[in-house]
């Protein structure tokens, strides 16, 4: 039986897809296999690159020797992000930012996250603390209470718009139709609203985004920017779905919905996965195989009272040591010790005391990639993803 | 099922995915009426969801929940639940049952398909909750089941039972015939036993006997075939979806788990035939922009999508795939009055997406998927096979 596909991604994350996008630029015939949707549908949709310090890509140097961003390097890193760029774009969703200067975003909760990727919806949300700032909620929207923002900045204010729905996909869906729309632009502009910038919580729209968007600033002539909301986000749900966009337009097969239930291997190789079924298993058959199946939160890893095990090859994992060593007295405390545990990799994203040849792995996956503690998730997975694909396309 | 709703970590995932509850803000969601309320329903206890009935049974969500929980197999069992203690309402019984409708529908054709356009009939339909926003589909005399019941060489080592569905058997006839004679010009013994509904639309309209009673009928004619060699084909993915997983799911039919197992996509039936080197076919260069609106139970059934892996070999054909619009028609869903507006605005919003593109014609593998946007986009709706028919050059015989 011939080899169906080239290269087969375990996991449909930011770090599968992106690795996925890589190898079918390149011609490469992709497949890839996710259980379900990914975490980044929860996230802010901002590609945090490492959120300390003013230049993210600089202070990567500054990071611990074994940090996986070293395997990539400076430039890798940069270029990936660009690839990450290009198909957004591509998408009608654009991002701003630049690899060399982390910007502020506004949140939900009044506070600033340091990140360095926004998309367009957010490139005026770095504003200066003179500005005023002008919230727009909506009326008993869940999880979404102005009143946070306008706490914390003495020259800001808010108006409330009732939209009939409560939900921040109803009200996305609203926008995205064109009387709603434009009764809510009049509405804005009636409100004599004083100069500066107007912030809304991230509900202009889900698909349509950018044509929402630009209206709404068009008609209000102000600066807007959209705040991140508690999940569904929808900031986080159009980055998924651009990047699956852009995937089905590069003909890459999706599997979606199913597990991995059993590997086939042949010597040192994998020939193929099977899907969890309640019937017949389908079968992916492939030449090269990256797993991308994230950490704890995702399901790549298993943490049982004294190991951790990865859970779809059973990878030797790295452990950091003892139980009584993978936690922080302090919750809140940057660092656990346990978010070091993952997958170890030579310099070409290949695990470890492993037999196996034809497996790469990438993303949150990989140990001491410590993302919480250097706030660099998409960004790690993005330029990691990339890296795979590069090292795995030399050999298929 | 057991306690897989425990594994729900309240993501929200699955609310996102929900079509329905994009659109109507009285259904509450995946997550509430799935697990959330699960952990407050008892077996000993009369079921009072009443909004369980308000989802389409897409199952977007079971396959967007990253912890396997399924919240569209806890309504499902909930809606047949609440179906069993309360008055189901004339639509749910009418369309439990659209395998006798379709074969009324069928016998008496020519008159039919005059009365369903007219407006007092449409009157009266609205009066008994039924929807007439999209045109009722057309019916055919010429069923499957007036159709030639074998194609293909007898000694053929490829042997295959084409289960074809009620609404190919009754208003597509066409179709059907078209890929019993495309397998058959593959090499392969095609036999089109008698055979009724696979029970699906009753399961939606929470009438979980009526459900059983087809799926048992199915079951004994299926793995008889099985048991001789047999492999069944379905076009329809959402009879797909119930052989594959009602069948030995919810429905418990016994040999469910044989005919699970031995049962495949028409694309991927044929995607294997290739892999085996069973067949070399030449794909014929077909110069057309199609839109592909993937079904939502294409997506359940977790085989990715074998069409658009044929496609890809066929020269000079541009196929955009479209997988994140529900049809918002789901069966007979739509056609319920109550329903209507949820279902008109997802079908525009999917049309919406179809026109965009700008294709000469979409596409679809499922019957309602086909009906709702086709008047919608205002685009000719095919069928995949149909489409591969065209290429691989096999002749309607007609009968």
């Amino acid at each position: 039986m011939n080899a169906i596909y080239d290269v087969v991604i375990i996991g449909g994350g930011m770090s599968g897809m992106m690795a996925a996008a890589a190898l079918a630029k390149n011609g490469r015939k992709v497949a890839v296999i996710s259980k379900g949707d990914p975490v980044c549908c929860f996230s802010t949709g901002c590609i945090d690159l490492l959120a300390d310090g003013d230049d993210p890509l600089k202070g990567i140097a500054s990071l611990p020797d074994n940090h996986p961003y070293h395997l990539v390097g400076e430039d890798a890193i940069a270029h990936s992000l660009d690839l990450f760029q290009g198909i957004m774009s591509e998408g009608g969703m654009p991002y701003v930012g630049d690899v060399h200067a982390n910007r502020r975003v506004l949140t939900s909760l009044g506070r600033c996250k340091s990140t360095c990727l926004v998309p367009e919806t957010m490139e005026f949300s770095d504003f200066d603390s003179d500005e005023y700032i002008h919230v727009i909620s909506f009326y008993k929207m869940k999880d979404f209470y102005p009143q946070y923002i306008t706490s914390r900045y003495t020259n800001a204010g808010y108006s409330v718009f009732d939209p009939g729905v409560i939900t921040t996909a109803g009200i996305a869906e609203k926008f995205e139709n064109r009387p709603f729309l434009e009764a809510f632009i009049s509405w804005v502009q009636g409100l004599d609203i004083p100069e500066g910038r107007i912030a809304m919580p991230a509900v202009l729209g889900r698909n349509l985004v950018g044509d929402v968007y630009h209206q709404i600033s068009a008609g209000c002539g102000r600066k807007i920017f959209e705040i991140p909301t508690l999940p569904p986000s929808m900031p986080g749900l159009r980055l998924f779905g651009g990047l699956k966009k852009a995937l089905l337009q590069k003909g890459v097969n999706l599997y979606w919905g199913k597990g991995i239930y059993s590997v086939e291997k042949l010597g040192n190789r994998i020939e193929a996965v099977t899907l969890a079924s309640s019937g017949r298993a389908t079968r992916v058959e492939g030449r090269a195989f990256i797993l991308a199946t994230g950490s704890f939160v995702s399901g790549g890893l298993q943490a049982s009272m004294d190991t951790v095990t990865e859970t779809v090859f059973d990878l030797p994992a790295y452990l950091p040591g003892a139980r009584e060593t993978w936690f922080n007295d302090d919750f809140f405390a940057a660092g656990h010790e346990i978010e070091k545990a993952g997958i170890r990799v030579d310099s070409s994203f290949r695990p470890v005391d492993t037999e196996i040849e034809n497996l790469y792995v990438c993303g949150s996956i990989l140990a001491f990639s410590e993302v919480m503690k250097y706030r660099c998730g998409h960004g790690m997975a993005i330029a990691t993803g990339v890296a795979a694909a590069n090292a795995c396309g030399g050999l298929v | 099922m057991g306690f897989d709703f425990q594994h729900c970590i309240r993501c929200t995932v699955c609310v996102a995915n929900c079509p329905v509850f994009k659109v109507d803000p009285a259904f509450p969601g995946p997550k509430q009426s799935g697990p959330d309320a699960e952990r407050f329903r008892s077996d000993d206890e009369a079921s009072i969801d009443r909004w369980v009935r308000l989802c389409s049974q897409c199952k977007r969500c079971d396959v967007a929940c990253p912890y396997s929980v399924h919240p569209a197999q806890i309504i499902l069992r909930e809606q047949t639940r609440y179906g069993e203690g309360h008055f189901r309402p004339l639509p749910y019984r009418l369309f439990a049952n659209t395998y006798w409708l379709g074969a009324l529908g069928s016998l008496i054709a020519p008159v039919i398909n005059i009365l369903t356009p007219r407006t007092f009939v449409k009157r009266v339909l609205n009066v008994f909750g039924i929807s007439t926003s999209i045109p009722f589909p057309q019916y055919r005399f010429h069923s499957m089941n007036r159709s030639w019941r074998w194609k293909g060489r007898r000694r053929s080592r490829k042997k295959v039972v084409f289960f074809y569905g009620c609404f190919i058997n009754y208003n597509r006839p066409d179709i059907g015939r078209g890929v019993r004679d495309l397998l058959a010009s593959l090499g392969v013994r095609v036999v089109i036993p008698r055979q009724v509904c696979c029970g699906l639309p009753a399961l939606g309209n929470g009438d979980m006997e009526t459900a059983r009673k087809f799926a048992r009928k199915n079951a004994r004619i299926l793995a008889g075939y099985i048991d001789k060699g047999y492999e069944v084909v379905y076009t329809c993915t959402s009879c797909g979806l119930s052989l594959t997983q009602d069948y030995p799911g919810i429905l418990g039919v016994p040999d469910g788990k044989k005919i699970s197992e031995n049962t495949y996509n028409l694309h991927e039936y044929i995607l294997e035939l290739m892999e085996e080197g069973y067949i070399e076919p030449t794909f014929e260069p077909l110069h057309r922009k199609i839109a592909y609106h993937i079904p939502c139970h294409l997506r359940a059934l977790g085989i990715g999508y074998p069409a658009a892996r044929l496609f890809e070999k066929i020269p000079g054909l541009e196929v955009h795939i479209l997988e994140d619009n529900c049809c918002g028609l789901a069966g007979s869903y739509g056609f319920k009055k109550k329903h209507g507006e949820t279902s008109a605005k997802l079908g525009s919003d999917a049309a919406r997406a179809i026109k965009a593109i700008g294709p000469d014609i979409m596409m679809s593998d499922c019957g309602a998927c086909k009906m709702q946007l086709g008047y919608f986009s205002g685009i000719p709706a095919l069928d995949p096979s149909e489409i591969l028919r065209q290429s691989l050059k096999v002749t309607d015989s007609g009968t």
